[in-house]
């Protein structure tokens, strides 16, 4: 009747539920854990450029138009770092509209928090880590820009959720065309000759 | 012939109801398995981490279960035979049909993948519970063993 087999199965299940319920506890608790970050975003100063170095699996980089963002970000994420939280992903996008595209959302910056000393965040004059274009190749039309910073918290066991923190308007300007005048004066010299 | 002898003394009958108790068991998994598709909305329910390439988050056996496709982050890409999980670095969505045009990290630029090629969102996570599906796919003959005794034991046990 209670052989060895019976008894390890019996053992074994019972482990096996009563992690379950612990996994399924632990994952609806966690999100309610209570933490008060601090954190704030201003930009400096959006630039916008035509072209940059070739890059040789893109074609289109010399013609597309790249934004170049400076940034400040003051945040202290130190406590939402609790019993089960295993890494933290902050992360910048801009969102923005076009004409042909409702929907942009960009990944400007980000960074992995892995401890409370880490998520003391203080960037002076940052620029966006990864580049920021359009689809169309043209920032010309776009409206209702946003800079959003995100906090993902990734936990030992348990739900994912992104929080949005804190999110700041912009606009991208046209591209200074900078060597307008010396390709002026090049067509003129070709003319006289 | 110690099964046949064993089988004399539990009858048919017994052998039958051993026969649909395995049974029942298979189809449970089965259905679950369904049933999760179902209610995530993606064809892969629950996905085992097999590379490294999101560490530090996922590990090696780490298992990822995804929520409604939704839009955001963490996508998890099907199309080939194996779901790939990478963060979603843009999105762009076309305002006439609403197609949606995806870089994860890890493409390159011009490689954009459509809507349709996102399995998925991670949702949830439980560390090193899949570690055994990679012990399996790593020795097939652990699997096969695993499997018979399973088996055996489900057909020649009293209760």
């Amino acid at each position: 009747m209670y052989n060895i087999f019976q008894r390890l199965s019996s053992i074994t299940s019972f482990a096996m539920s009563t992690l379950m319920v612990l996994a399924v506890l632990i994952s609806l608790t966690t999100p309610f854990i209570p933490s008060s970050p601090t954190h704030s975003v201003t930009l400096h100063s959006v630039q916008n450029a035509k072209g940059r170095v070739v890059d040789q699996f893109d074609r289109t980089a010399r013609k597309s138009e790249f934004a170049r963002l400076t940034f400040d970000l003051d945040a202290d994420l130190s406590s939402m770092f609790n019993w089960n939280t295993k890494l933290l992903f902050a992360y910048i996008t801009a969102d923005f509209e076009s004409a042909d595209y409702s929907t942009n959302r960009v990944v400007v910056w980000d960074r992995i928090i892995r401890n409370t000393r880490q998520a003391k965040l203080r960037l002076r004059k940052h620029h966006n880590k990864y580049t920021l274009r359009n689809m169309k190749q043209t920032f010309e039309g776009v409206e209702g820009a946003n800079l959003t910073l995100h906090i993902n918290p990734v936990p030992y066991l348990g739900i994912m959720y992104d929080k949005e923190v804190v999110s700041i308007p912009f606009s991208i300007p046209r591209p200074v065309v900078k060597d307008s005048a010396k390709e002026k004066a090049k067509t003129k010299r070709g003319k006289k000759v | 012939m110690d099964f046949v002898t064993q089988a004399k003394k539990m009858g048919v009958r017994s052998l039958l109801l051993q026969g649909l108790t395995f049974l029942s068991v298979l189809t449970s998994a089965f259905m679950i398995w369904k049933g999760m598709s179902l209610f995530t909305n993606s064809e892969s329910p629950v996905v085992v981490v097999l590379s490294g390439s999101m560490e530090p988050a996922y590990y090696r056996g780490d298992i990822l279960f995804p929520g409604q496709r939704t839009f955001g982050d963490r996508g998890w890409r099907g199309g080939g035979d194996i779901p790939i999980v990478h963060r979603v670095m843009k999105v762009h969505t076309e305002r006439e049909n609403g197609k949606q045009f995806l870089l994860t990290k890890g493409d390159n630029n011009p490689l954009w993948i459509q809507r349709d090629e996102i399995v998925g969102r991670v949702k949830g996570f439980v560390p090193y519970a899949g570690m055994g599906t990679i012990w399996m796919n790593d020795y097939p003959q652990l699997k096969m063993g695993l499997l018979g005794t399973l088996c055996l034991l489900s057909l020649f046990s009293n209760e």
